[in-house]
């Protein structure tokens, strides 16, 4: 694995994300709480750039007709078929689902992030 | 029936959806106001919680989705390698209270398709925008802008009144014909405005339901243009189906054939078997292409449906549900791929030559003009 010095961690935003590439790759750096994970700009469906749509909330799985928001700041959504991923797992959130995003591993380290790839 | 030989290897997406943010140039003042204050006036109730537009198809400028031709050809048609794409409109017109003001619309979307569009590049083509509820006028329209050689279809909302098979569609059908026109029934306006309601059984509760449904007013019309005899009075009218799906279709064709031989005495002027008018006179679009657990069982839909005379590729760019042509039928054997990708709508759109080579200036970056609100597609 080789470690890419992708951003400084002040200009990953609060809310949204920052799209940065590494070696062509495109990658979406998040943050999710305390930590930033980073996930390829690619949908698993449809090979849609997944990381320029919103990041939000979502209706969570609950009884019939009641509804419950929840995981606000933690799902992305993707800008065509509408696909939410968990950005901290990068599950997709629907039942019967296998898909997931395509994730790298990422250590911050003296106000830097770096994410590591392969190459 | 062996499949018809490859042709000219297009590549033709026959559902793409031009935004004409700014109709008023193209309205009469009587209508301009009720256009701005307005719109279409009747939405379906059902929407798309994360809107109809993709959001990363806004064009720099800062326009709607597909505001942009050149940008629209640079994001669209030379990623995907894309001939030509045929224009279908920002909306279809719902059956509505009014028929002229609908019919000033229509010729507005199609005066500002041909002005702002049509003459940018040589790989649009356009669609004639009709309201389909006052079916003389609709003829006049089609008519209008028929001689075009850039103008390739009439469109009109999946949704009619009534069956669109029915005789007082006729004149529509006949001027389509005359033109040497096809046309394309497209979705968006099931339950909206005056139209009865999207299913059979009543209204569903919500967007997600109404959009899983839209095949059945596809079926619908189909089955009542193969048995009043639209096909044996226009011989040479070719119909679309465009954004309908394509897995219903087998099962439509076996039933039709299974009754029309037990029935056939109640449409006696049917000389062919339904299925073999559908497979002669009519093309199904792929988007939104269904995703079995399988994919084989797409491959076998496809073959059951003789998919090299009936489907044409499509789309939907710049809508929610776009297909990626990237990752379409990559199983499919190359000749049946190229027939779905190109090949049949060069055929029926007289598309088998390659574009003109042109010179095109880059897309804008500067901010785009005052963008007034629009009726956004529904579907």
């Amino acid at each position: 694995m080789t470690a890419h010095r992708v951003a400084a961690l002040a200009d990953v935003p609060a809310d949204g994300g920052l799209l940065v590439t590494v070696n062509r790759l495109e990658i979406g750096l998040y943050r999710v709480g305390e930590q930033i994970k980073a996930w390829r700009n690619v949908c698993p469906h449809m090979a849609a750039p997944v990381c320029r749509g919103v990041v939000t909330g979502t209706r969570l799985p609950s009884e019939v007709y009641h509804y419950e928001l929840g995981l606000d700041g933690q799902v992305l959504q993707c800008p065509w078929h509408g696909w939410e991923f968990d950005l901290l797992t990068g599950c997709h959130l629907a039942a019967g689902s296998a898909a997931r995003l395509r994730g790298f591993p990422v250590e911050v380290r003296d106000g830097e992030v770096f994410v590591h790839t392969r190459t | 029936m062996a499949a018809p030989a490859l042709v000219a290897g297009r590549t033709v997406d026959t559902d793409v959806h031009q935004a004409l943010p700014d109709l008023r140039p193209f309205l009469s003042r009587q209508w301009r106001d009720r256009w701005l204050e307005v719109g279409l006036g009747t939405g379906t109730g059902y929407t798309n919680p994360r809107g109809v537009q993709r959001r990363d198809a806004r064009p720099p400028n800062g326009g709607p989705a597909a505001s942009d031709p050149l940008f629209v050809i640079s994001d669209h048609l030379d990623r995907y390698q894309i001939d030509y794409a045929i224009l279908t409109g920002p909306f279809v017109l719902p059956v509505g209270a009014d028929p002229d003001y609908l019919t000033a619309v229509a010729s507005a979307v199609n005066d500002a398709t041909v002005e702002g569009w049509l003459g940018v590049s040589d790989r649009f083509r356009g669609s004639i925008l009709i309201n389909s509820d006052d079916p003389p006028a609709a003829a006049q329209e089609i008519r209008r802008l028929g001689g075009r050689p850039d103008m390739v279809q009439v469109l009109m909302a999946s949704t009619t009144r009534q069956p669109c098979g029915q005789r007082p569609y006729r004149p529509i059908y006949e001027a389509a014909a005359e033109q040497g026109l096809a046309i394309a029934l497209h979705p968006g306006a099931e339950g909206a405005g005056l139209a009865g309601p999207p299913t059979p059984v009543g209204w569903p509760s919500r967007y997600l339901e109404w959009h899983n449904i839209l095949p059945l007013t596809a079926m619908a019309q189909l089955n009542s243009l193969v048995c009043e005899g639209v096909f044996v009075s226009f011989p040479t009218l070719r119909v679309v189906i465009v954004e309908g799906g394509l897995s219903w279709l087998p099962q439509l064709l076996w039933r039709m054939d299974k009754n029309y031989k037990a029935l056939r005495d109640t449409a006696p002027w049917l000389t062919q078997l339904p299925s073999d008018y559908i497979k002669e006179h009519v093309r199904l679009t792929t988007q939104p292409v269904e995703e079995p657990d399988r994919p084989e069982y797409l491959v076998q839909t496809l073959t059951m449906m003789d998919a090299a005379r009936t489907v044409m590729f499509s789309s939907d760019y710049p809508h929610w549900d776009n297909d990626n042509p990237r990752l379409l039928f990559r199983r499919l054997e190359p000749q049946l791929r190229a027939r779905i990708m190109g090949d049949t709508a060069a055929e029926l759109y007289g598309l088998q030559q390659p574009p003109r080579p042109e010179d095109l200036p880059s897309f804008s970056t500067a901010p785009a003009d005052v963008v007034i609100g629009l009726s956004e597609a529904q579907e």
